[in-house]
């Protein structure tokens, strides 16, 4: 019991408070320990816990498929998706390259054309005067997946250099580089899916904004006015909305602002049409239609870059303020065992 | 372009319109795609962890290269001796090449850093999650990073989120009218929304009044995140329509075309269909 | 009078599959018909400040550059990413460059293949690319202290002491300026709070807009040098590099993100319009109902 209660909280608060008085303590060890290797055990065990994520998924997939559960037909399909990236970063490199030695000076454009012929090439002129600068040496810009491929391009390039060796990228180095098998999965499979998962929500925002979005009451009405304006002033087409529409709605919002204070709906009323007749005129004779001469509060990309610096920040500062003192607040708990998330 | 090239293009593109294919409703396309979205995303951030993490910072701590004539005594050759039995039981009994543990030791550092034992062993017990029996194992890691986490975040916190907000929150009076005004849209908007987040103290007369020009700051606030969100939205959804764009030119055998139109036939068949069955309906 | 209110009743009521293909047209016909939709780009404040902060920079200064966005949140930032990269070779500043994400170093490698070409930039002598390490805070906090303890090789498996511009860079305060291209967490905030603000070093960011509200304070208090707010940010970005560039004699062609705006700009819209004609529709409707009430 010991050692499944006491020894984690024993483990946090230890951790805990050499980590936070590792800011203060002045020696060398305890300091190097606290910034290099401490993070480092965070960055080991987290990647530990990433690996656990992974399993538990592989595992609950296994799971129904054996029970065969509704839906398994798809779950063989999460399986393979995982055993194939398991595969392209641990079994198959695919990472082939060819090196170039003693290129001959009078085939360089040959070269240019046959690199042309497995990708392409933006600026032949530009790979021409690279491969000038480095005829010692030159390794061809693109990543085989397949050895034969590689191979049977090697062959081709026999008569334009002294030498034509065939490379493997090291392992490690196989996952980042562009044009191996793992890369190719990343751009091809993960990609596509992960970005359109995202931008499926486009749609359902647009949906539910107009479904959903209600003026109800003053709170609500802020909510959608900022909305609006940061959504029109933040875009190019914020430009050309003309300093007249601006200070009508200026007026209208006036006017249901000053709407409870004035029982009488005809002098409202009045009012809000001598105040759109009162600004529209101050513009012709101020000569607004010219861009230079509007006024700063009527162009709504100033109105809503305002919004964002001030109100806004103000808001979100009040946030960040307050969920910085629930984290303090928890942090502490945590060193001092209170709380025991694990 | 190879054929791989080829390929892939007709894939990505099968696959993004199989995401897009729940905009009409939840379908067969659509599933697949999402199964196969959590099986190769859960295997590409493993894979990713382990050759930028594990390999060069853990193991190339415990292991690092050596040099194969030197003499480094019994107890390093037993240590080593556990490498290479890692290293045949990652190539499957030798059949495969060496990848995760090369020749002589990972390269990197120069000498055996031991106490990284500590952080090996904490992470096979995060592993051990997987079982039942030791599962309990895993407190002891997560007890660590819980730790870790709380210690960071009590200095990084305290410091740019609280005090130097703070800070922040002051106005400057030497400045202009208009400066000294934001300013004070700035203060007042900070303290009345942390006004409003007080709730040790009832809403009501000067504190209610307070809190109430506090949620009016909020709304704002949610207001310009939910502006911020559809513009993010739309610029993801974008992205997506420049790819099917690229894709559907002759380089690409008009890929978009093809697909859209299988698809939507296909889904037009499926959806004859898929009648819902009568036990379904059923109460 | 009473057939207009139905028509906005009955169009209250409409499936939401309509209105997604509203949302689609509003953004392929801009792209499809780009000459029939152009507009002016005018450069934000933020903007404006985030450039001036790059181009004060000296030559053969050093910056940080961190990737910690991936594919879905690719063209909202990596526009941005090829602006500055284009901004800091053109200035001939060295590149390093850090992900705290594991896509990060993709979306890094595609930015530094599209661009570095063109200036003639070398790697190992002009930029860098260490890679991804997972652990977030965990990463920067080591960085600030002690690079080689975090990174013993680059992404491509060189010893990292046998790179040339890696010679007298031991941690964060040997360099002159953090940008972070930030999709979410880790990112700004964690280099805000464990990079800038204890060792003091300048940093601007570029992120998504979903995160430009919680990132705002920080630049409020100029802990954050300008942000890039999501895709105009970027396109702002992209105008002010270009015509600097061209000032300079140096041709940039137009970035993604400023190609895009017109498609934004239609979808916002069209997303007003929709919101408006809901509120209409829920008042009339409103305004029905009470009558029957009475």
């Amino acid at each position: 019991m010991f050692l499944k209660r006491q020894m984690p909280a024993i483990i946090a608060i230890g951790v805990g408070l050499f980590i936070l008085f590792g800011h203060f303590i002045n020696n060398p060890n305890i300091q190097g320990f606290v910034n290099n290797d401490a993070t480092q055990w965070f960055d080991i065990i987290a990647s530990f816990a990433i690996f656990l994520g992974a399993l538990n998924m592989l595992k609950l997939q296994v799971v129904k498929v054996v029970k065969r559960s509704k839906g398994w037909q798809y779950s063989l399909l999460a399986i393979f998706g995982f055993a194939f990236a398991i595969f392209a970063g641990f079994f198959f490199r695919g990472a082939n390259y060819i090196t170039l030695t003693e290129i001959n000076p009078h085939k360089v454009n040959i070269l240019v054309e046959y690199i042309s012929t497995i990708q392409e090439v933006d600026d032949p002129v530009l790979m021409a005067s690279r491969i000038e600068g480095s005829l010692a040496s030159y390794e061809i810009p693109k990543i085989f997946i397949s050895k034969a491929t590689a191979e049977s391009f090697a062959v081709s390039l026999s008569s334009i250099a002294n030498n034509v060796t065939l490379g493997v990228k090291p392992w490690g180095a196989h996952v980042q580089i562009k044009g191996s098998l793992f890369s190719w999965m990343f751009f091809k499979i993960f990609t596509p899916l992960s970005s359109t998962m995202f931008a499926l929500l486009a749609f359902f925002v647009a949906s539910a904004s107009y479904r959903a979005f209600r003026i109800r009451n003053f709170e609500a009405t802020l909510l959608l006015v900022s909305g609006i304006i940061l959504m029109i002033g933040r875009v190019p087409v914020g430009e050309l909305v003309p300093w007249w529409l601006v200070s009508t709605l200026i007026v209208f919002g006036i006017g249901a602002l000053i709407a409870p204070f004035i029982p009488n709906k005809k002098l409202l009323f009045g009012i809000i049409i001598g105040g759109i007749t009162l600004s529209s005129g101050i513009g012709v004779l101020l000569d607004w239609n010219l861009a230079v001469n509007i006024p700063g509060f009527l162009s709504l990309p100033n109105i809503s870059e305002w919004i964002f610096d001030y109100p806004t920040a103000a808001g979100s500062r009040a946030i960040m303020i307050g969920i910085a003192l629930g984290t303090i607040a928890t942090s502490f708990r945590i060193i001092l065992g209170i709380e025991k998330p694990f | 372009m190879g054929y791989m090239d080829i390929f892939g293009v007709w894939l990505s593109v099968f696959l993004t319109l199989s995401i897009f294919s729940y905009l009409y409703k939840d379908n067969p396309f659509y599933k697949a795609a999402e199964h196969l979205y959590i099986g190769i995303s859960a295997g590409y951030v493993a894979v990713i962890s382990f050759w930028q993490q594990i390999q060069p910072n853990l193991f190339g701590r415990l292991w690092p290269r050596i040099d194969s004539d030197a003499d480094i005594g019994i107890f390093k050759s037993a240590w080593y001796f556990i490498y290479e039995i890692f290293n045949w039981v990652s190539t499957l009994g030798g059949w495969l090449d060496r990848s995760i543990f090369p020749e002589n030791g990972i390269k990197g550092f120069n000498e055996i850093s031991w106490m990284y034992i500590i952080p090996f062993i904490l992470g096979i017990f995060m592993l051990l999650r997987l079982v039942p029996r030791l599962g309990w194992l895993a407190r002891w890691s997560i007890a660590y990073i819980v730790g870790m986490a709380a210690g960071l975040r009590f200095y990084g916190f305290l410091n740019s989120d609280v005090l130097m907000q703070l800070k922040a929150a002051t106005i400057d009076f030497s400045g202009d009218w208009w400066s000294i005004f934001n300013g004070l849209i700035l203060l007042i908007g900070t303290l009345s929304g942390l006004v409003y987040f007080f709730f040790s103290k009832e809403h009501s007369g000067v504190v209610g009044k307070v809190s109430k020009v506090g949620i009016y700051f909020l709304m704002i606030k949610f207001g310009a995140s939910f502006g911020f969100a559809v513009m993010g939205r739309i610029s993801l959804l974008i992205g997506r329509f420049d790819d099917l764009i690229i894709y559907n030119s002759p380089q690409n055998h008009h890929a978009t075309m093809w697909i859209l139109t299988a698809m939507v036939a296909l889904l037009g068949i499926w959806a004859i269909f898929d009648k819902p069955k009568t036990e379904d309906l059923k109460v | 009078m009473d057939l207009l209110k139905k028509i906005f009743i009955a169009l209250g009521s409409m499936d939401r599959r309509f209105i997604f293909l509203l949302v689609g047209l509003s953004v392929l016909l801009p792209k499809l018909y780009p000459d029939l939709f152009t507009l002016p780009i005018k450069p934000s404040s933020h903007s404006l400040r985030v450039f001036d902060e790059i181009d004060a920079l000296e030559e053969n200064s050093k910056v940080l550059v961190s990737f910690e966005y991936g594919p879905s949140t690719k063209p909202e930032i990596h526009p941005s990413a090829i602006a500055l990269l284009n901004h800091l070779f053109s200035k001939n500043i060295k590149i390093y460059a850090v992900a705290l994400w594991p896509d990060g170093n993709f979306m890094a490698t595609e930015a530094f293949s599209q661009v570095s070409d063109k200036y003639g930039k070398k790697y190992g002598i002009d930029f860098v690319n260490l890679g991804y390490k997972p652990g977030g805070e965990a990463v920067v906090k080591g960085l600030a202290s002690d690079i080689r303890t975090m990174y013993t090789v680059d992404l491509l498996g060189n010893d990292i002491d046998s790179i040339q511009m890696m010679q007298g860079v031991s941690n964060l305060s040997d360099l002159d300026f953090i940008f972070s291209l930030s999709a979410g967490y880790p990112g700004s905030k964690e280099w805000v709070q464990f990079a800038c603000d204890p060792l003091g070093i300048p940093m601007s960011t570029a992120c998504t807009s979903i995160q430009v509200t919680d990132i705002i304070p920080y630049v409020e208090n100029n802990q954050i040098k300008g942000i890039l707010s999501g895709m105009p940010g970027a396109a702002e970005y992209e105008q002010l590099v270009q015509s600097a560039l061209y000032d300079r004699s140096v041709t940039v062609e137009p970035g993604k993100a400023s190609i895009n705006m017109a498609a934004q700009s239609m979808a916002h819209v069209v997303i007003v319009l929709l919101i408006i004609l809901g509120n209409i529709t829920y008042y009339l409707t409103r305004k029905s109902s009470n009558k029957g009430g009475i």
